[in-house]
């Protein structure tokens, strides 16, 4: 179903259409975080990428109007080129797959507690603190570029 | 599957790591050959999100929290760079009527 949604963001002509098979793809893979037992990545998955981002591309097709694309592009050799970069690319994360050799967790945790809100959080607190304040300084420079990009032209205030 | 050896693990890592490499690929091929602009900033959040799948799958497997941990940082970064990203594409369209992304080929506005 991934894939098939996955199929679907890059064959469609329209961008509306695109936008709507990400929603499908993003759906499931919720499904599989939950799956693989990690709850609180499900409910950021759900909220932030199926409700916000999407929403936020909705909301900038809706202002663009409906933009079709143009079929032929001007480099000619760009879709072979293209294919035999795909195939190397593919070809490579193979071998990397046939490679892997799985191994054994070191200790074996409580799985009853394993991707909780709780266990997140005392992780996200203790040994990631320094990477999520960080992460709060990048959304702040991300959402003054926004406003900053986004205001009339010659509104300097 | 050969040379797919789960390790014993219930849940077999190698099918989401393989499902991850696919829409991987297919996130790349959509940034390769499409040429609207806003449909290649969906195909890079797919590429995105095919990480993250890889690394909650790796996290499962080692039953490690760091995985999970670092796939909340990349979504916090995705999100970010979807903000950034569309914000620019607002202010180009603005300027001009852009549905090729050959047409911005000059960084002077």
């Amino acid at each position: 179903m991934a894939v098939a949604g996955g199929i679907g963001v890059i064959s469609f002509r329209q961008p509306i259409r695109s936008v709507l098979s990400l929603v499908v793809v993003m759906l499931a893979l919720a499904v599989l975080f939950l799956l693989l037992s990690a709850q609180f990545i499900f409910v950021a998955q759900v909220i932030v990428y199926a409700g916000a981002v999407m929403v936020l591309f909705l909301f900038v097709i809706a202002l663009l109007g409906p933009a079709r694309e143009m079929g032929k592009s001007r480099l000619r050799f760009q879709a072979s080129l293209s294919a035999l970069f795909v195939l190397a690319l593919f070809g490579l994360l193979w071998a990397m797959l046939q490679g892997v050799t799985y191994r054994q967790p070191d200790k074996t945790v409580d799985m009853s507690l394993f991707g909780t809100v709780q266990s997140i959080g005392v992780g996200l607190f203790t040994k990631f603190l320094y990477p999520f304040e960080l992460t709060s300084l990048l959304l702040l420079v991300a959402a003054i570029g926004a406003i900053y990009l986004s205001r009339k032209e010659g509104d300097d205030r | 599957m050969s040379g797919f050896d789960a390790g014993g693990s219930q849940l077999d890592t190698s099918w989401f790591l393989l499902l991850a490499a696919v829409l991987f690929i297919l996130g790349t091929i959509g940034v390769l050959i499409r040429r609207n602009p806003l449909v290649i900033l969906i195909c890079i959040e797919l590429m995105l999100n095919a990480a993250n799948l890889t690394l909650v799958a790796f996290s499962r497997q080692l039953q490690n929290l760091d995985g999970q941990l670092f796939a909340l940082m990349s979504m916090t970064v995705a999100a970010a760079e979807a903000v950034v990203g569309l914000a620019i594409l607002v202010d180009i369209f603005r300027h001009r009527d852009a549905e090729d992304i050959d047409d911005l080929s000059e960084l002077k506005g």
